[in-house]
């Protein structure tokens, strides 16, 4: 009868563990954890496996892919070969949308916390500002920072990043509504946190679940942007990226369906393995809202 | 009642934003690197010292800042949004002509977007887990994640070179007065696939909320009074719970109208559907600012007017919202 | 004496969960006679709703389902009935109000709509007749201003005007069976007497029969002629209502009773029930039912018998399912 050892207490898991574990388990989450990283692999790494100047004339136009050994993808318009430009085309592609998520992050939490932590007529003018943002149709508006400040990966990131804020602040200033009330931001006020201290390090990593997922799929939306203003035309010619291929053989594509086909499959692939974990990041983060 | 009052503060309220773009236009203008007048008459190459004298005191560039600003917005009150020097036109004539392409390609997008997204989710709804649910994730993770552009250039192979029954461009006769028949079925007919394609993204959007909107009201307790009445299956889905289960679409298909319009930009270039999108591609190349600036101005005012229409919409659907005055 | 109305024989509900199917209601039988009062009293969780909604055949399939016995309307078998004819006999002869009137009745539609729906539905009455008929049975159910609450939307009306249009749409018809689903537990205490009056005035002059559902003892004391007392999915306890309030057999049916707020009529309106604090646990789970008797476990007469097998109900015509009860009687 005296099983009543002091039972193994079951052991503290920490949320991130927690998370981690359902994560794990989640199938879409790990494939598209599992794709991305085998498409940053190729991004990162493909260029030394299979050198070459994406802009080089190597063969015939308007080869089609398994053809030819020596392009193994086909060639575009002009004959260049279309998987050196897939590989180079990836790093602006990501780094682009992964630097203007950044930005969006950096801008939308910093605005967004403020309003959220002081409320009142701060929160007022903050919130009045994100909505002005809010009804300039983001794409146009990227278009014209751009057109203003010469084309460039950077002014590209930054012009992604100016438009895409307003949704992370929104976020940012619920979560912050909502976590400033607590008990344990009381107790750091009470011991004579300062206001800086008290948003940053005690309600923003209490944020961050949610903001980590906002975040991902941010990247998704910001490589979209980039693909859009590099198939426009508008980002930097001398960049190669898919977009930009996309762009430059839309006029042909009624005679050669794959060199827009491809970069537009490389585009989807990212964002839809983009998607999957920021989808896989949110159920692992609110187990209780995944039985829908 | 208070649906005036209410009318009137949006209105204001809109009218607000719409100067805060134009003030931030002027910012933008003077944020650029380089003389402002240079900025205006365009990186064109030639621009004659008198024309960039006329820029100078037209826009009054000599003067201070805040005076500036005043005559800007002395001119814009007047409708006077510039001249582009590209086209040697007024801006706001240049907006006039193509603004009725980019409506009705949005429109008609939101349409089709909002009929087949709420259509698949009821339908969906029904089965939770069955075939349509199926689709409609599926649908969702094309509409999200693949760049309508590149959806739209393989619509045109599909359609141009396999089963060829809809134009994939050609709707560059810029004018859309006219009014026979004939004409309307023409518009129509070219305007299928570039709506189509813009609607794929929101369609996304639409069925999934739709189908959890719907899988939500169909547990109500008033769809099971509709039950017990007796009132039949169809009845009881599409009067009852739908009526209900669109009210959050109305909502989301307000904030989709700024995005709407983004994706509009990038369908008209595939399409050279003649609207805005175009005009503010072409100003991009020509680096025409006040043309640049004019149609941003024209594309806010569009949300604006987009969202006041959906607040009001929202009023006349929800009783609740109409009378019980928040 | 003209047989029941409404006759529930051995009705046995299954639901299906990912632990496999669990019985929501264990072979169940009730008897409601033209013109009476069926009370069904339990606790929360013990198959009283579950029974209601057999009976408008609404239970939710899949995942509920009927797993056994049979439902006679009028001497007619609907447990198996098609759609059609289900949908024929719900609003026209059995109709339902319930618990919540807020989130009952649909609000993006007036009250007036809502009760025109079901007199056009099954009276083929065109829709200005149709919306008169509404009004005059907002008037009949004792709504003030009857032209105007007509228009107005569920969300303009008190809880208690709520409930007296559900009850408006419930008799539009002239149902001959009306069940009544905790029909005052959202409700204060003074509109609860209300209601029940308005029900009481209906039965007399309608001639419905009324199947009340409550938690509360009180209430089904003050309306019902018969009382059936349920627990984890079975019967434990019927007879008339006399009968079951002066001498209760079985422990569940005492502890209930106990619960009455002993407000009497005078005692003024602390009569809010106060949950049933007094009887010791809560309803099982109904997958943990083991083979004894499901009340056993929190039964203060409950001894080695009670736990090894299930009692079945005895006696007549005041039956219970209880060994403690039949040894009292012995």
């Amino acid at each position: 009868m005296s099983l009543v050892q002091p039972a193994a207490a079951p052991e503290a898991i920490s949320p991130l563990r927690e998370a981690w574990i359902v994560y794990r388990r989640n199938r879409p989450a790990m494939f598209g954890t599992l794709l991305l990283a085998v498409i940053v692999a190729f991004v990162l790494y493909g260029t030394f496996l299979y050198a070459g100047d994406p802009y080089e004339i190597v063969w015939a136009p308007q080869t089609p892919p398994g053809t030819e050994a020596s392009v193994p993808l086909g060639t575009d318009y002009l004959g260049r070969d279309m998987l050196r430009g897939l590989l180079k085309g990836g790093g602006p592609t990501l780094s682009v949308g992964a630097a203007a998520a950044i930005i969006t992050l950096l801008i939308g939490v910093s605005l967004g916390g403020i309003a959220g932590y002081f409320g009142g007529w701060l929160d007022d003018l903050l919130m009045r500002v994100t909505e002005f943002f809010q009804v300039l149709p983001a794409l146009l508006f990227a278009m014209v920072v751009i057109t203003l400040f010469s084309p460039s990966p950077i002014t590209t990131a930054i012009a992604i990043g100016v438009v895409l804020w307003p949704q992370t602040a929104r976020l940012t200033r619920a979560e912050f509504l909502k976590i400033r009330e607590l008990e344990y931001v009381t107790a750091a006020r009470s011991i004579g946190a300062r206001n800086g201290r008290i948003m940053w390090r005690v309600i923003l990593p209490n944020a961050l679940p949610p903001l980590i997922v906002s975040a991902t799929l941010t990247v998704g939306v910001a490589v979209l942007f980039q693909a859009g203003l590099s198939f426009l035309g508008l980002d930097d010619p001398n960049t190669m990226s898919w977009g930009l291929m996309i762009g430059t053989n839309r006029q042909y594509v009624l005679d050669a369906w794959w060199p827009v086909t491809l970069p537009g499959v490389a585009i989807f692939l990212t964002v839809f393995a983009v998607s999957l974990v920021g989808d896989g990041l949110n159920d692992a983060f609110n187990p209780k809202l995944r039985e829908r | 009642m208070g649906s005036i009052a209410y009318i009137a503060r949006r209105l204001v309220y809109g009218v607000i934003l719409l100067i805060g773009v134009l003030v931030l236009n002027f910012f933008l203008i003077h944020a650029a690197p380089g003389d402002p007048a240079e900025t205006i008459a365009g990186a064109m190459g030639g621009a004659t010292a008198e024309m960039m004298a006329d820029i100078r005191a037209a826009y009054g560039l000599d003067k201070p800042l805040l005076t500036q600003l005043a005559i800007y917005l002395g001119r814009v009150a007047h409708g006077d949004f510039g001249m582009s020097y590209y086209f040697d036109q007024p801006v706001i004539s240049l907006i006039a002509a193509r603004v009725g392409p980019t409506v009705l390609l949005v429109l008609a997008a939101q349409l089709i977007a909002i009929t087949l997204g709420v259509a698949m989710g009821v339908l969906a709804a029904r089965k939770p887990q069955g075939l349509m649910s199926g689709f409609v994730a599926v649908v969702s993770t094309i509409g999200y994640a693949a760049p309508v552009f590149w959806t739209g250039i393989l619509l045109i192979i599909l359609f141009a070179s396999i089963i060829p029954i809809f134009p994939v461009s050609g709707m560059t006769g810029a004018r859309f007065s006219g009014g026979s028949a004939a004409y309307v079925v023409e518009v129509l007919y070219h305007l299928a696939l570039p709506a189509f394609t813009l609607a794929i993204i929101f369609l996304a959007q639409y069925s999934r909320l739709s189908r959890a909107s719907m899988i939500d009201v169909l547990g109500a307790d008033y769809v099971r009074t509709a039950r017990a009445k007796g009132l039949g299956e169809g009845k009881v889905v599409f009067k009852h719970a739908l009526r209900n289960a669109v009210l959050p679409i109305i909502t989301v298909a307000g904030i989709q109208f700024g995005n709407l319009i983004s994706g509009a930009l990038l369908v008209e270039s595939v399409f050279n559907w003649p609207g805005m999108g175009r005009l503010a591609f072409d100003s991009v190349l020509r680096r025409d600012y006040p043309m640049l600036l004019g149609i941003l101005f024209f594309a806010a005012l569009m949300v604006v007017v987009a969202n006041l229409l959906t607040d009001l919409s929202y009023r006349i659907a929800d009783p609740r919202i109409r009378t019980g005055g928040r | 004496m003209a047989g029941p109305l409404l006759s529930i024989r051995d009705l046995k509900v299954e639901f299906a969960t990912r632990n496999g199917p669990v019985t929501a209601l264990d072979g169940i039988s009730l008897d409601l006679m033209p013109g009476e009062t069926l009370g069904v009293v339990g606790e929360s969780g013990c198959g009283k709703s579950i029974t209601a909604l057999a009976a408008m055949g609404l239970i939710p399939d899949p995942p509920g389902r009927v797993a056994g016995g049979s439902i006679l309307f009028d001497g007619e078998d609907i447990t198996h009935a098609d759609a059609a004819r289900l949908r024929s006999l719900r609003g026209t002869e059995i109709s339902m109000i319930f618990q919540e009137p807020m989130t009952s009745l649909n609000p993006v539609f007036t009250a007036g709509d809502q009760i025109a729906e079901a007199i056009m539905l099954h009276q083929k009455a065109g829709r200005a007749e149709a919306g008169r008929m509404a009004v005059e049975l907002l008037r009949t159910v004792g709504i003030p201003e009857p032209e105007r609450r007509a228009r107005s939307y569920p969300h303009e009306l008190s809880g208690g005007m709520r409930q007296r249009v559900m009850i408006a749409m419930a008799i539009s018809c002239r149902p001959r069976v009306l069940i009544a689903d905790e029909p005052t537990t959202a409700l204060d205490v003074t509109v609860q007497a209300q209601i029940f009056d308005l029900m009481r005035d209906i039965q007399q002059e309608f001639g419905v029969a009324i199947m009340l559902i409550s938690h509360d003892m009180g209430a089904i004391a003050e309306m019902a002629d018969q009382v059936a007392v349920m627990y984890a999915g079975r019967v434990v306890e019927t007879g008339s209502a006399d009968a079951i309030l002066d001498d209760p057999l079985h422990p569940y049916t005492r502890a209930l009773i106990g619960c009455i707020p002993v407000l009497g009529k005078a005692a003024g309106l602390e009569g809010r029930m106060p949950p049933l604090a007094e009887i010791p646990g809560i309803v099982p789970p109904l997958h943990l039912l083991g083979r004894g008797c499901a009340f056993a476990d929190r039964c203060p007469l409950a001894f080695d018998r009670c736990r090894a097998e299930r009692p079945v109900l005895e006696g007549r015509p005041h039956r219970v399912a209880c060994f403690a009860a039949e040894m009292e009687a012995a």
